[in-house]
């Protein structure tokens, strides 16, 4: 049962990929790119399962907390169009 | 079917799917983060071949760090692709030679997975067995990395050390003549 | 307790495939955010607590837990901004610099 929740990640994982190939606006791709993080998330978890090991569970805690780190970078850029001091409006 | 040749060959072809969108796309920011998908997948690819640091390493330097400093110098420079100036026909013919030099290199090695090559026959087998008595770690990547080639890997850490100062020089002093 | 954690799993990859369909076919950015969110929250909620219910040991429940909560608390935040971001973006500029966006 593992391995349906697997396959339907992969082919999740593939259609992201569509989605940040085509675009059409650059938010699309961040958005896309995100949602493969969450994706890739889930996959290390119940790969973790499927073979029994559930301490790769530690790695996927870290990519949830990475993705969330550049995808507010990536924001950040936006919105300020820099990175390195705090923002003055 | 095999779980470890599916995970295997659905990771590799993702990966081969991302390479290709990178080559296609033209906005440099899209780049940058196709690049953090790849880092990811190649990460999730280091799990599977139970290389849990190298996977760790993989996910806060490929995806987190890379993706931002890229992100910093796309701030710093601009966010179109310029278009070159120089014909396509030498980039072409320096790719090829680089890559039959690559692939001539590989001539001499070993199949992949020979059991007689000799990195398998050297010290890895003791690594194997010895190194719950010896270090005390359940992961033997883990205790390859930490305490056999402990040296080895302070080495790595003061390159990256030097290479992340270099890189805050550069970034941050531009940014900083930009804003006065 | 299996046919929980079966049913919950089967669900979840069924949101997240349901989310993807949703991704590719919807019309423009925001209805898409929309499709997104679908994956990142019910897929990912179903699935981890599929998980959940799978095992007794209490470091890997703890670690699910984990997980779960960051995935609820950083989830919605980062897709709230991206999608302020580009409201902002839309609001501010002018329909020749907005193709400089794509």
């Amino acid at each position: 049962m593992f391995t349906v929740t697997f396959i339907a990640i992969l082919i999740v994982m593939f259609f992201l990929l569509i989605r940040v190939a085509l675009g059409p606006t650059v938010f699309d791709r961040i958005l896309a790119v995100n949602t493969f993080g969450t994706a890739i998330v889930l996959l290390i978890a119940l790969f973790g399962f499927l073979v029994d090991r559930p301490d790769f569970l530690d790695i996927a805690l870290l990519y949830a907390l990475t993705n969330f780190i550049s995808t507010i970078a990536v924001l950040k850029l936006f919105r300020y169009k820099r990175l390195g001091k705090a923002a003055d409006r | 079917m095999d779980i470890a040749i599916l995970v295997n060959f659905s990771l590799l072809t993702l990966m081969m799917l991302v390479v290709v969108v990178l080559i296609r796309l033209k906005s440099l920011l899209g780049v940058a983060l196709t690049n953090g998908i790849y880092s990811l997948l190649s990460a999730g690819l280091f799990v599977t071949m139970d290389a849990v640091d190298v996977a760790f390493t993989e996910a806060a330097v490929g995806a987190g760090i890379t993706t931002v400093l890229l992100l910093g110098t796309i701030a710093v420079t601009g966010m179109e692709q310029t278009v070159s100036r120089h014909g396509k026909f030498l980039p072409l013919v320096v790719i090829f030679i680089t890559g039959a030099a690559l692939i001539y290199g590989t001539l001499d090695m070993p199949p992949f997975g020979d059991p007689k090559a000799p990195i398998h026959t050297h010290v890895a087998p003791h690594y194997l067995t010895e190194s719950t008595n010896e270090i005390g770690i359940p992961n033997v990547v883990t205790s390859v990395l930490a305490s056999y080639r402990g040296y080895d890997t302070l080495g790595e850490v003061i390159v990256i050390f030097t290479a992340a100062i270099g890189v805050l020089l550069l970034l941050g002093k531009t940014v900083g003549k930009r804003n006065k | 307790m299996i046919v929980i954690s079966w049913v919950m799993l089967l669900l979840g990859s069924a949101f997240c495939l349901i989310g993807t369909l949703g991704l590719m076919r919807l019309p423009d950015f925001y209805s898409r955010v929309h499709a997104a969110s679908i994956i990142d929250s019910m897929g990912t909620i179903l699935v981890l607590l599929g998980l959940l219910v799978q095992t007794q040991d209490i470091l890997v429940i703890a670690k699910l837990i984990l997980i779960l909560l960051f995935m609820m608390l950083t989830g919605p935040t980062a897709v709230h901004a991206l999608a302020h971001t580009a409201s902002l973006k839309e609001k501010d500029s002018e329909p020749d610099s907005a193709s400089q966006l794509s």
